[in-house]
């Protein structure tokens, strides 16, 4: 079977199967990682598969963790909150930052440089 | 979290440093319109010569509903957040296929396969998917194979009762998670609406 013949089946029963995610980004996504060769089927799936539990664990979590639970509305703090404190998602704290108003960080900017000033 | 001492440290002044190096900050704008994109991800497909790791997301509407569907009903989520989790995702997909591409080196192999992946989430934190991907890695394999229509799998071991269909609900597959965090025989969705009794819940509070 040819690979373009492999593709089209794998999309044809992916459709008609329960992924929500499409499999053709997703596998975009893996091969930009370097040295990645080649996927196998069953690697993509799961791969496809395991994002979308990701994207409900992630939702659902910092839902519960945070502020959801008053404003009924998940925000950006609740992720960046749910990646600094649950284990699981620490390696987003790279890409979560925590925000902060200008004027607060201009006020710790002074701040550390008065304590630079008294040493 | 980084050890490091010194007063500068982000940290310890409670921010966190910028997902750029450098120690730059994420600063809010006053009136928070909450758009902050850092790329442009109308289509990142338009350009095919040069793709940063970074430009490439899952399509927002799909992460979108996935999210929706996992919170309770009344919830809502914050455009921000929305596009927050899209770059997550890309994150999450990067950070599994490089540690399971560490391993097929490892072992002198050249293709990925499904076992690097598993060994991968189990690594890095996630083995709690482990055992619900199986499962639906054998009901995709089985859709594979036959595709004139889904033949029932019994699962679980010694319920040896044969599956029926359940009514259509019409949404898109239920994750695993409870939200009230009961005990509960989840049942796994598939577009098929058939029901796995006694397939093993993830507790994910």
């Amino acid at each position: 079977m040819s690979e373009k013949n492999m593709e089209e089946k794998v999309e044809h029963a992916t459709n008609s199967k329960n992924v929500s995610l499409p499999m053709s980004r997703v596998r975009l996504i893996m091969k930009s990682s370097p040295d990645v060769s080649c996927i196998n089927q069953d690697a993509l799936f799961l791969t496809t598969k395991a994002t979308e539990l990701f994207v409900q664990h992630l939702a659902l979590s910092s839902y519960k963790n945070g502020s959801g639970k008053e404003t009924n509305t998940l925000s950006y703090s609740d992720l960046a909150n749910a990646a600094e404190e649950k284990e699981t998602f620490q390696f987003l704290t790279d890409i979560l930052p925590k925000k902060i108003l200008a004027r607060d960080y201009l006020k710790s900017l002074e701040e550390m440089k008065k304590d630079d000033d008294n040493l | 979290m980084d050890g490091d001492s010194s007063t500068t440290d982000t940290t310890q002044l409670g921010i966190t440093g910028e997902y750029m190096t450098g120690g730059t900050y994420v600063l809010q704008t006053q009136d928070d319109d909450g758009d902050e994109s850092f790329n442009d991800h109308e289509d990142g497909n338009d350009s095919k010569d040069y793709f940063r790791e970074q430009d490439i997301y899952l399509p927002i509407a799909n992460v979108a509903r996935i999210m929706k569907n996992a919170i309770p009903q009344t919830g809502k989520i914050a455009k921000d957040a929305k596009e927050c989790v899209q770059e997550c995702v890309s994150e999450f997909i990067s950070f599994i296929t490089s540690e399971a591409s560490e391993r097929c080196h490892q072992e002198k192999r050249k293709t990925i396969n499904g076992e690097d992946i598993l060994f991968a989430m189990s690594t890095l934190g996630f083995d709690m998917y482990v055992e619900p991907l199986k499962l639906y890695l054998q009901k995709f394999r089985e859709a594979m194979k036959g595709e004139k229509g889904i033949n029932p799998v019994a699962v679980s071991e010694g319920l040896g009762e044969e599956l029926t269909d359940d009514s259509f609900t019409g949404q898109l597959p239920a994750g695993l998670i409870s939200a009230d965090g009961q005990q509960q025989n989840v049942m796994v969705y598939t577009t098929s609406y058939q029901q796995i009794p006694g397939v093993q819940q993830i507790q994910f509070s």
